[in-house]
């Protein structure tokens, strides 16, 4: 009975001590939380896509809460959501991107247009085939879709060795980006009823050197730079789009037929 | 002195917590998948085992062994752990939210870690004195931190290696926990005793 008694003592004392210490601790080393985090975390959409920046949505809340500023704000969130972020830190919601973009793969070969000399076998990843791999072009798409199990939305497809993105599902959260090795994503504005235009290709190297390996890739001909109005320009041996020259469709599509090895592709 | 170096190298290569007692395993295969949490686990266990021995084993010597209640070791030593888990959460979340946001929610996780534990029931039958629990706990973290590294570096590599389907994941993981305790088994000629 002794033993007994004494076992319960013993026990409940020192868990009292404990439970003393720790509701002491407790008030003694209290973090204080904004409110506000929480309140924002709650009206985000919980993707943790980090097209914001930031590492998901709660590094967000706490970015915009101590910062007071909602920096590119929510993009799966829309200006509506961003609106009602900004009014909650009492600052104006200028910063939010108000056009749409998406994600572009800038490698538009398919199999047999980019040259592969050499059988691979080995991990299935992009990751791994980035080092090696059996594509001649140390530039353009492996495609072993590292984007495609990267996309939360699952916009991107791949399909005769060539990557799609599906305009409508993609969120611009720029996981893709961040995914392929060869940094072939980028995120382009969508123009209004049009869709967006993209120059896909990704070879720096000198016209003789691009045609070695690839039929589709860009070979800086400059054909497209010269169209009325053109918003194409030539930078790194490549074609590239100024999105701040193009508010209507014809340059860019004039630019698109011109061209000699049909690498401008539009994603509708 | 000898002894306590004798502790420290037992501890740590010949009767490590992973590899021989199979303890710990769950936070060992939960966060050994990268080299960065894993070394923060690490850092966690060797802090947590370190503290937990101190505090038991003055416990079990001033008030247990007192009252004639070695039984209550179990429960005591638990409950020792559990509240020093939470202090030490605490105290890092005050004082270092950078280590806080790192370890996340491994810390907790660590009153569930059966090598910690494990350490303290170990440290009382093998009868150790004052110094040579804290020198065991320590060495017992320190064991931990050196295998979960280990496997940590063998399975960012793995990312890379064509495994089987029917291997992927927790399968493989443990086939090569076993290569490693069989490689760990070497080191027991280390000593004699």
């Amino acid at each position: 009975m002794r033993e007994i008694i004494l076992a319960c003592l013993t026990l409940g004392i020192t868990g009292f001590g404990f439970a003393l210490i720790l509701a002491f601790l407790s008030r003694k080393l209290k973090v204080e939380e904004d409110p506000r985090i929480t309140q924002i975390f709650n009206m985000l959409p919980s993707a943790n896509c980090g097209a914001c920046g930031f590492a998901g949505c709660r590094g967000f809340a706490q970015a915009v809460v101590s910062e007071g500023k909602i920096f590119s704000g929510c993009i799966p969130g829309g200006q509506e959501l961003n609106e009602k972020i900004a009014q909650i830190v009492g600052v104006k919601s200028q910063a939010v991107t108000k056009t749409k973009t998406i994600a572009v793969c800038r490698c538009g070969a398919q199999s047999g247009e980019k040259k592969e000399s050499a059988k691979y076998e080995g991990p299935l990843t992009c990751k791994a085939t980035h080092i090696i791999g059996s594509l001649d072009c140390t530039y353009g798409c492996l495609s072993y879709g590292d984007c495609v199990k990267a996309c939360p939305t699952g916009a991107i497809s791949l399909k005769n060795k060539r990557i799609y993105v599906d305009t409508k599902k993609c969120i611009a959260c720029g996981k893709c980006i961040v995914a392929c090795p060869r940094k072939l994503f980028e995120l382009v504005p969508v123009l209004e009823s049009i869709g967006a235009y993209a120059v896909c290709c990704n070879n720096t190297e000198k016209l003789t050197n691009v045609k070695k390996v690839c039929s589709r890739g860009c070979i800086t001909c400059g054909i497209c730079t010269k169209v009325n109005d053109s918003p194409y320009y030539l930078k790194n041996n490549l074609s590239r789009i100024d999105f701040t020259k193009t508010k209507e469709e014809t340059p860019l599509r004039n630019g698109k037929e011109k061209c000699p090895t049909k690498c401008i592709f539009k994603l509708e | 002195m000898s002894s306590l170096f004798a502790i420290f190298i037992s501890a740590i290569l010949i009767n490590n917590f992973v590899l021989y007692y199979f303890l710990g395993i769950c936070p060992f295969l939960g966060v050994s998948a990268k080299a960065e949490s894993a070394f923060g686990m690490g850092v966690a266990v060797i802090f947590v085992m370190t503290i937990a021995n101190t505090v038991s084993w003055l416990i079990y010597e001033f008030i247990l062994i007192k009252f004639g209640l070695e039984f209550l070791q179990y429960l005591v030593f638990i409950l020792v752990i559990a509240a020093l888990v939470q202090i030490v959460e605490m105290f890092i979340r005050k004082f270092s939210p950078p280590l806080y946001k790192a370890l996340g929610i491994f810390l907790p996780l660590i009153t569930t870690n059966c090598a910690i534990l494990g350490a303290a029931l170990f440290m009382i039958s093998k009868k150790y004195n004052f110094l040579e629990s804290v020198f065991y706990g320590f060495a017992g973290g320190v064991g931990f931190t050196l295998v979960i590294l280990i496997m940590a570096g063998i399975r960012e590599e793995l990312e890379y290696s064509d495994v089987p389907v029917v291997f992927k994941g927790a399968a493989i993981t443990l086939v090569i926990t076993g290569i490693l305790a069989l490689i760990f088994m070497g080191f027991g000629g280390l000593m004699s005793a």
